[in-house]
């Protein structure tokens, strides 16, 4: 009584339909540069204190793309920012958009360029998956999920 | 050969061992010792001597802060970590807040405690806060309000180091290796 090969058939076929499916849904935005981001995490403080997003965005397309910014249904708030530190004192530029040159990569990280999230719209706990969706000047958008971790993490 | 690089290497470390520099920036005898009058977690207020006995680390920052000050109280805790635990008791880092319309005691205690207890949040009024910055040199300033009322505050990000006389020792930025704030936080627990 093994199942035959006919019954076995539309599981077989369901990751197909699904890229069938992807194909259909992506049709719209097939001149969109193919972005991938890395290490996506959100440094989380206790309260409702601004947190830190940080992540390396690679552009391995052959096309320039423009950051202009993110948003996050997690927080009422999101900027870009960027730590500069001149003779010791350090303080935070806000950055309108990141060129981003084909082939290569930005990397968000401590001490540098960050996503600031301020106004928490739900309660947050460490280990929690948030959503961030990232705006270019083209029209294109980017979801990212991060993690968000301990302060005590680098 | 290979026998000999070691031995090459192993003379060049007690070398370095023998003459017991610091590694990262030496403050002994430029900045004056440990002092302040300031409010603590509990709204309480304390002076410097109350926390004589142990080496102190002070940092200047604010809990609005989601990107510099977290960094380095990571840093420092990271660092910490890695050290013998005996010494490791004897460090405190002290987080004075330069940003007290905001910090409050409560908020302050929240923020410490996420950095574990060897942080203590401090803050003050602006003749309390001017005077100690003036004391070791250290700017602070705010920025414009933005819509959201939020605004930036800018300040030094380097560590003062003091024994547990209250003693200035050294000073560590952001650029010092983990490894000489290891050595050198170490060498500092055991420096009376």
């Amino acid at each position: 009584m093994s199942l035959t090969p006919l019954a076995r058939l539309p599981r077989m076929a369901r990751p197909w339909c699904g890229i069938f499916l992807l194909l259909i849904g992506t049709s719209g935005t097939l001149s969109a540069a193919e972005l991938k981001v890395n290490e996506a995490r959100l440094r989380l403080l206790p309260g409702d204190l601004p947190a830190a997003g940080y992540f390396i965005l690679v552009n391995p397309s052959e096309t320039n793309i423009t950051l202009t910014g993110a948003d996050s249904p997690a927080f009422g708030n999101v900027m870009m920012h960027r730590t500069v530190n001149q003779d010791g004192v350090t303080r935070m530029q806000p950055v309108a958009q990141i060129e981003l040159a084909a082939g290569e990569q930005i990397e968000f990280a401590p001490g540098g360029y960050h996503l600031m999230l301020m106004k928490r719209t739900r309660s947050l706990a460490i280990g929690d998956d948030i959503e961030v969706t990232l705006f270019f000047a083209n029209g294109q958008q980017q979801s990212i999920t991060f993690r968000a971790v301990s302060p005590t993490i680098q | 050969m290979r026998r000999w690089i070691m031995t090459a290497f192993a003379s060049l470390w007690l070398v370095g061992c023998g003459e017991q520099a610091w590694q990262t920036k030496d403050i002994s005898g430029l900045m004056p010792p440990l002092a302040f009058e300031l409010v603590d977690e509990n709204g309480n207020t304390v002076n410097a001597e109350r926390f004589l006995g142990k080496s102190t680390l002070l940092f200047f920052g604010f809990t609005h802060c989601p990107d510099v000050c977290p960094t380095t109280l990571a840093r420092l805790d990271a660092a910490t970590q890695r050290m013998d635990e005996a010494a490791r008791d004897d460090i405190q880092v002290l987080f004075v807040s330069v940003d007290p319309r905001r910090d409050d005691p409560e908020t302050l205690r929240t923020y410490t405690d996420a950095f574990g207890p060897r942080f203590i949040g401090l803050t003050g009024d602006k003749e309390a806060l001017e005077e100690l910055t003036r004391r070791y040199r250290v700017t602070y300033g705010y920025g414009e309000e933005d819509s959201n009322g939020n605004y930036d505050v800018s300040h030094s990000s380097a560590v003062f180091a003091f024994n547990d006389q209250g003693e200035a020792r050294l000073l560590i930025r952001d650029s010092d290796p983990m490894e000489a704030m290891v050595a050198d936080l170490e060498r500092l627990a055991g420096d009376t």
